[in-house]
Formats: structure tokens, C-alpha cells, sequence
């Protein structure tokens, strides 16, 4: 699919930051959200008063203009958003990009900042009366037990293991495969909360089962923490001081019959084994004029581990029902597919996908603890099911 | 964990779109939004049709009966209200193949994707909730 108006390359990611991912960061969104910026603007090289864009997450508490005033920032001249949560950080590089390229701001920060663990966590449904309407349609859902995002994928990774054929203890040892390989990640990357906290198949598969068939360790880290990443033209890039790393595609899908309301609509979709990832894939490649064979390492949205399976069909690395396949051979820095070198969120922490963005600079950068040699195209994904976008970087060479 | 005392999550039924659904459900009827222009099923229900643009609200009454598509054992708590291990099952109708269903049964039962499953009619104070259960089960306990 060939996109005239596409640019590969025209901006860049020249700055990331993060903080420390914990359980309880015992500071707020804001601060956590000025924290990280600051360290990805510091590490482009760029005062944050110069900062005249900034792009959020549509479930984020904090406001672009609030962070944009703990920044110090002269002037705000664009602020937008993106989501639904986890699709949004690659969508929302795509946005600060659009702004870049449209003249509506130079200097872009983009940013995810969340106490999930401690402050508001996923699925936890509170005290209310008649639940539903307007829209949300979750009167189809929580009466009947419906009420977490794992429960939500357990539901599509049965469905999935019945439509390629896959015994239950099958999809196990694919599921785990991709927790092993995540896992093996963290243990050498000392960000990561399960740094030196090392697992074995036997680890995994004896992990309580929560939603069957998939169990703890299938399930991301609930984490505090935020993480940013500052995005200029790559022209501008040359005369910083920070390490540039150019964006040669960005794409967002949605597909057709998602479904109105948010997550747990997608049940009704024609298919619950194929995300908007699918649709998200002809354009991403094409624009950067790759396919997925190209690609030396990937960061894979991984709120749970039958996440991965599904996207690495849908963005074509394997064929349908394949991917169980592929998770048995090597996922590590010198398999055929570095997956996750972060950790990933089922390893690393859980920063709504934003950590996977940084992770993917870093191995193009040359900069990551578990670094593929020579790595110059780096894709990145940010999840299903309501939609996806996703991103593939290069390296500045 | 489990608290007998709280009350389980019941769904409005009153709402625009989706009231109807339940007030079928209270008179023992399953009840799909269709088309009123091209008559394609539209589940979940929302008044304009994304197939032919049209704005009118019609149901239908459909059996109820289906198969079942695919299901999770919950085994973790989360709600106060819904003891584990309990089991949410996804069922497609019969009569409307684009069309699932969600029910909820207690515990872990052997279950087979593709399977026929039964509807029938929960009723929760003021509120009627269609659930499903394997149809062998249902007719063991008629
Ligand atoms: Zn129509």
C-alpha cells in the first residue's frame, strides 16, 4: 500500500525518559508525568521551556496543559490525545508527529503516566447502581461476571486455541513461551521490577490459574511509573545534542465491526482471534516500504501473553494459528524475533505501552541491556482490541 | 472474600438503546435490534445501522437456543458478588448468527466449544436477565 503523503523519516524521537516502575510510587500523575518528560528532554538536549506540544492518553489524569505548566513551557501551542488507553502511545508519536509536520508546533512531548497499581487499578468495578447505558453497553458484560481485561482474553485465547487446532496444554506452552522469553528480558534489565526474578516453564505453569486458561503469569505487571519521549523534525534532530532516532512509519487501525462501547464489545466482533492490529499492518509496513520480515526486533503491546500470539499473526510475522510456533523458537537478542527485550509489560512494568516505545529507541540507539547487535528497524506495537496503532523506527546511521 | 451481602452488578433497563432488550427479557423473550430499513441484526443494539445508514428501531424475537463460541472459568475474585469459581460463557444464536450472548454459570462445567446451548430467564428482583446453560443440563433438570 503506497501513501504519497507519508514522509518515512521527516521527524524523529530525540529524546526518552522514564521513571522507576514500582508498585507503589507514592507520588502523583503529574509528578510522575513531569518527572519522565523532564528525562527525555534532558536527554534530547532541549530546555522544557521550549516545549511547545505536548500529546496525552485519553485515560490519563493529567492534562497537557497541566504538565505543560510543571514543564515551565513559554507556550503551549498544540496539545492533543489518542487512545483508547493501550492503543495510544504509538498513535499518539503519530499525532505529534502530525503536528510537527503540519507546522502546529517544533517540539513535541509525548508522554503516559499512570499509578496502576496503586491508585485506580483495571476491571475493579465500584459500588454503583444499574450498570450500562449510554453508550457503554456494559449491561451486556458485568452482570455476568464480565468485569476484567483478563477475563476478556481468556474468553478470546480459548476461542483462539479451538479455531487453529491447539490443545489447551498447546496454547500453555505457547502463552509461556512468550512469558519465558519476557521474563529472560527482565532479569537483565535492572528497570525492570522482575530484574534477577527468574522463572522456569515449571514456574509458570504452576502459577495460580485467574482466568482459565490463562493464568498470573500470563497477566501484565499492574505498575506506577510514567515514561516520555520528545519528538522534532529529524532536520532539527541534527542540530541537538541527544541521539535521533527517525520514525519511518506510524499507523493506527480500527477495522470494520468493532463494535460501539469500549473493550468488551470486541466479543462481538465477526472475530475475536484478529484485532485492529490486522488492519493497522499493510499501512505501517507500507509507508515505511518494509515488510514484516524486515523487522530485527519487536516490542509487542503484551497486556497478556495471548496479546503477542494475536499480533504477531495479525502483523503478518507468522501465518494465522502460527504464532505458538514461532514463541517456541528463540525470542532472545539472537533469535529469529527479539521480542520484548525490555521485559515487556508482562516483565518490565505496565506503562499502557509507553515502555515499549522507549525500548524500541533504545535498540536502535544501541543502547539496550539486552541489545540485538546491529539492529536497524525496530517495530513497536500499541494494542487492541477497540484499536491499534504501531511504529517502525530506524536507526540513524 | 466472597460477601453474601453484596448485591450482584444488574444492568439499566431503561436506556435508549438497549432497554428493549430487557424489557423482552422480562416478558421471557429473547429480542434482537434489527434494521427496520435493510433488516440485517444489529447487536449489540444501537438505533443507526452501519450497513445501510438507516435510523429506525425494530426487534425481532428469536429462539432461544445457540452454540457455544467460547468461555472462561473465572477463578480469581474480583466482584463481592460473584463467588469462584464461576464460569462466563459466550453463546451465538441460533436464529442470528452474528449475535452472541453472554450468560454465567456456577462453578466449572465440562463445557465444548460449539456445543447447543438453552436459554433462561434469571430474575433478580426487578430485573430479568437471559442467561444460558448446556442444553443436555437443562433438560436433565426439566
Ligand atoms: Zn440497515
Amino acid at each position: 500500500m503506497s501513501d504519497a503523503t507519508w514522509k518515512p523519516g521527516a521527524c524523529s524521537i530525540v529524546g526518552i525518559g522514564a521513571t522507576d516502575f514500582s508498585k507503589a510510587s507514592g507520588r502523583s500523575p503529574l509528578t510522575l508525568a513531569a518527572q519522565a518528560s523532564r528525562a527525555a528532554l534532558a536527554d534530547a538536549g532541549i530546555d522544557p521551556r521550549q516545549v511547545d506540544g505536548i500529546v496525552r492518553c485519553d485515560m490519563d489524569l493529567v492534562s497537557a496543559p497541566a504538565l505543560a505548566d510543571s514543564l515551565g513551557v513559554a507556550d503551549l501551542t498544540y496539545w492533543g490525545e489518542a487512545g483508547p488507553g493501550g492503543s495510544g502511545p504509538a498513535a499518539m508519536v503519530g499525532q505529534a508527529v502530525a503536528a510537527v509536520q503540519a507546522g502546529l508546533a517544533t517540539t513535541v512531548v509525548v508522554f503516559r503516566s499512570l499509578n496502576g497499581r496503586s491508585g485506580n487499578r483495571y476491571g475493579l468495578v465500584g459500588e454503583r447502581g444499574a450498570t450500562g447505558g449510554d453508550g457503554s453497553y456494559e449491561e451486556f458484560f458485568l452482570p455476568y461476571g464480565m468485569q476484567t481485561a483478563g477475563q476478556f482474553f481468556a474468553v478470546a485465547a480459548r476461542r483462539y486455541a479451538h479455531e487453529h487446532g491447539l490443545s489447551i496444554d498447546g496454547l500453555a506452552h505457547g502463552l509461556g513461551s512468550i512469558a519465558l522469553a519476557s521474563r529472560a528480558h527482565a532479569n537483565r534489565n535492572p528497570d525492570a521490577q522482575f530484574f534477577q526474578r527468574t522463572m522456569t516453564r515449571d514456574d509458570y505453569l504452576a502459577s495460580r490459574m485467574l482466568a482459565d486458561p490463562l493464568r498470573l503469569f500470563d497477566f501484565c505487571l499492574e505498575s506506577d511509573g510514567a515514561a516520555a519521549v520528545v519528538v522534532t523534525t529529524t532536520e532539527r534532530a541534527r542540530d541537538l545534542a541527544g541521539s535521533a532516532v527517525p520514525i519511518l512509519s506510524v499507523a493506527q487501525g480500527t477495522g470494520h465491526g468493532v463494535q460501539p462501547g469500549q473493550m468488551f464489545p470486541a466479543l462481538l466482533r465477526p472475530s475475536i482471534t484478529s484485532w485492529p492490529s490486522a488492519a493497522a499492518a499493510p499501512t505501517l509496513f507500507g509507508r515505511a516500504g518494509i515488510s514484516a520480515g524486515d523487522v530485527d526486533v519487536a516490542q509487542v503491546y503484551d497486556c497478556f501473553t495471548i496479546t503477542v500470539l494475536i499480533q504477531l499473526e495479525d502483523y503478518g510475522f507468522v501465518a494465522p494459528g502460527q504464532a505458538a510456533h514461532l514463541a517456541e523458537s528463540d525470542l532472545s537478542v539472537g533469535g529469529l524475533l527479539p521480542l520484548n527485550t525490555s521485559g515487556g509489560h508482562l516483565s518490565e512494568a505496565y506503562i499502557h505501552g509507553m515502555n515499549h516505545v522507549l525500548e524500541g529507541v533504545r535498540q536502535v540507539r544501541g543502547t539496550s541491556t539486552n541489545q540485538v547487535e546491529g539492529a536497524e528497524i525496530s517495530f513497536v506495537t500499541s494494542a487492541p482490541p477497540p484499536g491499534a496503532s504501531a511504529l517502525v523506527l530506524g536507526a540513524d546511521r | 472474600m466472597t460477601d453474601p451481602q453484596a448485591a450482584p452488578l444488574l444492568p439499566v433497563t431503561d436506556d435508549v438503546d438497549t432497554g428493549e432488550f430487557f424489557a423482552a427479557a422480562a416478558r421471557g423473550e429473547l429480542a434482537i435490534r434489527v434494521c427496520g430499513e435493510c433488516r440485517v441484526d444489529l447487536h449489540l443494539p444501537r438505533e443507526n445501522c452501519p450497513r445501510c445508514g438507516a435510523f429506525t428501531r425494530e426487534w425481532r424475537t428469536v429462539g432461544p437456543t445457540g452454540t457455544l463460541y467460547s468461555w472462561t472459568v473465572v477463578e480469581h475474585q474480583v466482584h463481592p458478588a460473584y463467588p469462584v469459581p464461576y464460569t462466563v460463557v459466550l453463546v451465538e444464536l441460533d436464529d442470528a448468527k452474528d449475535v452472541r450472548l453472554l450468560g454465567r454459570i456456577d462453578g466449572r462445567p465440562a463445557l465444548e466449544i460449539g456445543q447447543p446451548m438453552q436459554a433462561w430467564f434469571e430474575q433478580i428482583g426487578d430485573v430479568t436477565l437471559p442467561q444460558w446453560r448446556p442444553t443436555s443440563s437443562q433438560e436433565e433438570n426439566a
